[in-house]
């Protein structure tokens, strides 16, 4: 006989329900709803009709578009030989979107140029003496800002004790933006220091600096356009880019007046100074032209070619600088 | 004995006595004698005379003797004044005799004196000092406070630069004996010169921020609560309880800015109880901190704090050359550079400049100390300047209470900045919002409890605000380019320094 009687805990006909399955996953072949739209191919590669059509769509806007973008470069061309009606300066000095954007043609990548993007900001430092402003760079600068989205600042060495306030703003008014400077292609950084040469810093690693105006105006122009691809016509860019420095700037008065008869000669033949297109010639001949002062008694060809640079609307703040 | 005898004995002693009398006055003839010679002597030196130099001068000062130096009839004596020093010299003469002389040779280094003299130029400059185109002639010296004769350093080994002690096989005095015998090793030029750079630096800070509308106030010190993390807090005994020292003004400075006080700053002592024995750290030191509410983003608070720093160099550098050329002579460097407007560079293109030299961190990782000295030489590099700002901290490695950025939840709103590679303020800008501000401190695992009236500051209307905070002995240590922060410092506190 038992000690204790306990009543029964649990009913002893409680069905219980046995899986047959271990473990369960979720079915890697179902199509996800809204998940990253760079998946759009089903299993079997048909690609979703809606999909397809936003595809022509696409095709059908960027056409138009590149028909769009030949067309301005036409009327840009027009435009910007000396003999137009329309005076652009007005209208073109910190506008975005002015035609001329587009005079300077031939694609060129930063990232051949300067190196692989390292996520930072790409910043070209540049040293200069306040007592020689750079006055080819501010032209460079400012079509650089039309060509990328560029962040410029201007600080002062602490071995200069005082810089005119024209100089402190000669690249124009603080962006809006200049606060993060991740949101920027290109940093340009003007130092005016006690140097006795111009020299630019890019890359500490990679490069050596860069002495010297004529030649951080090379670098510049490279990163708008490329150097005409025929050897004579590179040539002649660089020969008169050297001319212009070293004899229209720092020569005497004979030199200078010899070299305004070849700019003559060579304006009577074509409308730029280094042949049909606007190049890096024509901004250091005018940025020195300027700069000897003799600007007021040149030639016929070299005056139309000034007023042809002007109407440009680049030469701007450089005309304001060498006032 | 009758009358007679006694008399008689009395004769004789008067006769003894007058023997001896006349000894005495004698004797006393004689010291009266030189006496007089003396007096005589005194009478003619302090007869004025004419002479016919064009440098006539006399002054008295109290200066030091710093050494001296006995040629036969001349006595070259070198005073001292502060960061000056001049050479004097006593001959015999019309105006010193022998004794005077011999006396000057012998009075003990570092004694206070009182001296008369006239000034003279001399043809062939005295190199030894600092006044190197004249010399004291002296016609009266008086010592008015006599040093022991064995001093436990001499001043020229603690001012020999050290590479040139090792080469002359001179010697130079070490650390540890310079902090324990302070006193006379803060009379060295050198240190002379350092601490009035340190008052002219401290000068500089209240002026500009002054001039910019900043409040002056003053934290205290003995707090209830850690404020930043409880580790690093001295504590000491408060009547029943305990207190801690503060380890900085943070939380009295944003209370202030609560307290609608727009822009403070204060100066007073910061305690840190970190057992760091390095360069750079002290137990105690001299905290400049700033805070303030800003309009439109936090970037005003740093342009502030950055014009602030930017005035103090210049006025250093305008103002305070002198100084700087004799720290220099002893303790050579390059001179301090920077650029107006501070550069400001962001955290992402730091990274990127230290892979691109090769060194391996990730996007989150905190700068370690051979990363940030690197990272200074690379932007001395390019730059050419040794103070710039680092913007945008991964939000990681900040404090609980610093504003994460907007439009990236990985950055924040916080900045360092460095001098010559070392960083010399960490700032940011703060949470002023209650519930962001506890939902930080849990994330965190802070508990809440410890930090309630801190929160509760924030309940009551608090303005966006932003500040840092900068060490006067490291700031004056980079700024002249010395190596170790106990220079800077007059008294210094480390874990194994308490006196004097």
């Amino acid at each position: 006989m038992p000690m204790f009687q306990v009543k029964p805990v649990c009913g002893g006909d409680v069905k219980i329900d046995l899986p047959t399955c271990m473990y369960k996953l979720p079915n890697v072949h179902a199509q996800q709803g809204n998940s990253c739209s760079s998946e759009h191919a089903l299993q079997n590669g048909e690609v979703d009709p809606a999909v397809k059509v936003l595809e022509a769509r696409q095709d059908e806007i960027l056409r138009k578009l590149y028909e769009l973008k030949a067309a301005v470069e036409g009327l840009a061309k027009t435009v910007n030989t000396p003999d137009a009606d329309l005076d652009v300066t007005v209208s073109s000095s910190f506008s975005s979107q002015s035609s001329s954007s587009t005079m300077l043609k031939g694609s060129t990548d930063l990232d051949t140029l300067l190196g692989k993007d390292l996520g930072a900001l790409r910043d070209i430092v540049i040293n200069a003496n306040p007592a020689q402003p750079p006055v080819t760079l501010l032209v460079l600068h400012s079509l650089l800002c039309q060509r990328y989205q560029v962040l410029s600042t201007v600080h002062v060495h602490s071995s200069v004790s005082n810089v005119s306030p024209q100089l402190l703003s000669c690249l124009g008014p603080r962006h809006p933006d200049s606060y993060a400077r991740h949101l920027f292609q290109l940093g340009f950084t003007l130092i005016w220091k006690d140097v006795p040469k111009l020299e630019m810093k890019f890359s500490v690693r990679n490069m050596c600096p860069i002495e010297g105006e004529a030649n951080v105006a090379r670098f510049l122009f490279k990163l708008l356009a490329p150097y005409p691809s025929d050897h004579a016509a590179a040539t002649l860019v660089d020969s008169w880019v050297d001319t212009a420095f070293f004899q229209l700037a720092e020569g005497s008065t004979k030199e200078r007046a010899a070299v305004l008869r070849a700019l003559n000669s060579a304006l009577g033949r074509s409308t730029w100074t280094a042949g049909p297109e606007f190049s890096l010639a024509d901004v250091a001949c005018y940025c020195c032209v300027l700069r000897s002062g003799s600007a007021a008694s040149v030639p016929a060809n070299v005056q139309r070619w000034i007023k042809a640079c002007e109407n440009l609307g680049h030469f701007g703040p450089a005309k304001l600088l060498l006032q | 004995m009758t009358k007679e005898g006694v008399q008689g004995v009395t004769e004789e002693e008067q006769q003894a006595q007058s023997k001896k009398a006349l000894k005495k006055q004698q004797k006393e003839a004689e010291k009266a004698a030189k006496k007089a010679e003396k007096q005589a002597k005194l009478a003619a030196e302090q007869q004025s005379t004419d002479e016919d130099d064009f440098a006539k001068d006399r002054y008295g000062v109290s200066v030091m003797v710093q050494s001296q130096q006995k040629l036969g009839k001349q006595c070259f004596l070198v005073l001292r004044q502060q960061q000056f020093n001049v050479q004097a010299l006593v001959a015999v003469g019309d105006r010193a005799s022998k004794q005077m002389v011999k006396f000057a040779a012998n009075i003990n280094k570092e004694s206070i004196v009182d001296v008369e003299a006239v000034v003279r130029k001399v043809e062939q400059k005295i190199e030894s000092c600092s006044q190197q185109d004249v010399e004291l002639h002296i016609e009266r010296i008086f010592v008015i406070s006599q040093a022991e004769p064995r001093l436990p350093l001499q001043l020229e080994d603690a001012i020999r630069p050290d590479g040139e002690g090792e080469e002359e096989g001179r010697a130079t005095v070490n650390q540890d004996t310079r902090l324990d015998n302070r006193v006379i090793d803060l009379r060295t030029t050198t240190s002379q010169a350092i601490f009035r750079l340190q008052s002219g630096v401290c000068q500089l800070f209240r002026d500009t921020l002054t001039k910019k509308g900043f409040v002056e106030i003053q934290t205290p010190k003995i707090i209830s609560a850690a404020s930043e993390g409880g580790a690093n807090v001295f504590t000491v005994s408060y009547f029943k309880t305990s207190a801690y020292l503060a380890q900085s003004p943070q939380l009295y400075k944003q209370m202030c800015i609560c307290a609608d006080f727009d822009k403070v700053f204060c100066v007073g002592p910061v305690f840190r109880a970190e057992d760091s024995n390095t360069h750079r750290h002290l137990t105690e030191f001299v905290g400049l901190d700033i805070e303030m509410a800003f309009n439109y983003h936090y970037h005003e608070v740093i342009d502030s704090i950055t014009d602030t720093m930017v005035q103090i160099f210049k006025g250093l550098r305008d103002n305070f050359q002198t100084e700087i050329q004799t720290v220099n002579k002893q303790f050579p460097s390059e001179p301090f550079k920077f650029l107006e407007p501070t550069l400001r560079l962001e955290y992402t293109e730091a990274v990127a400049m230290l892979h691109e030299a090769g060194v391996e961190m990730g996007d989150e990782d905190d700068l370690s100390t051979p990363n940030e000295k690197l990272l200074g030489r690379l932007v001395k590099e390019k730059y050419d300047t040794d103070f710039y700002v680092l913007d945008k901290y991964p939000l990681a490695v900040r404090p609980f209470y610093t504003m994460p950025d907007p439009n990236n939840p990985k950055y924040s709103n916080s900045y360092d900045m460095f001098m010559r590679g070392e960083e010399i303020l960490s700032g940011a800008q703060r949470v002023h919002d209650p519930e962001l501000l506890t939902e930080r401190a849990l994330h965190h695992q802070i508990d809440l409890e410890k930090i309630k009236s801190y929160i509760d500051s924030f309940r009551y209307g608090a303005p966006p605000h932003g500040g840092g905070g900068i060490g006067l002995e490291r700031v004056c240590m980079l700024y002249l380019g010395l190596h170790n922060v106990r220079q800077t410092s007059m008294f210094p506190r480390d874990p194994k320094r308490l006196t004097p």
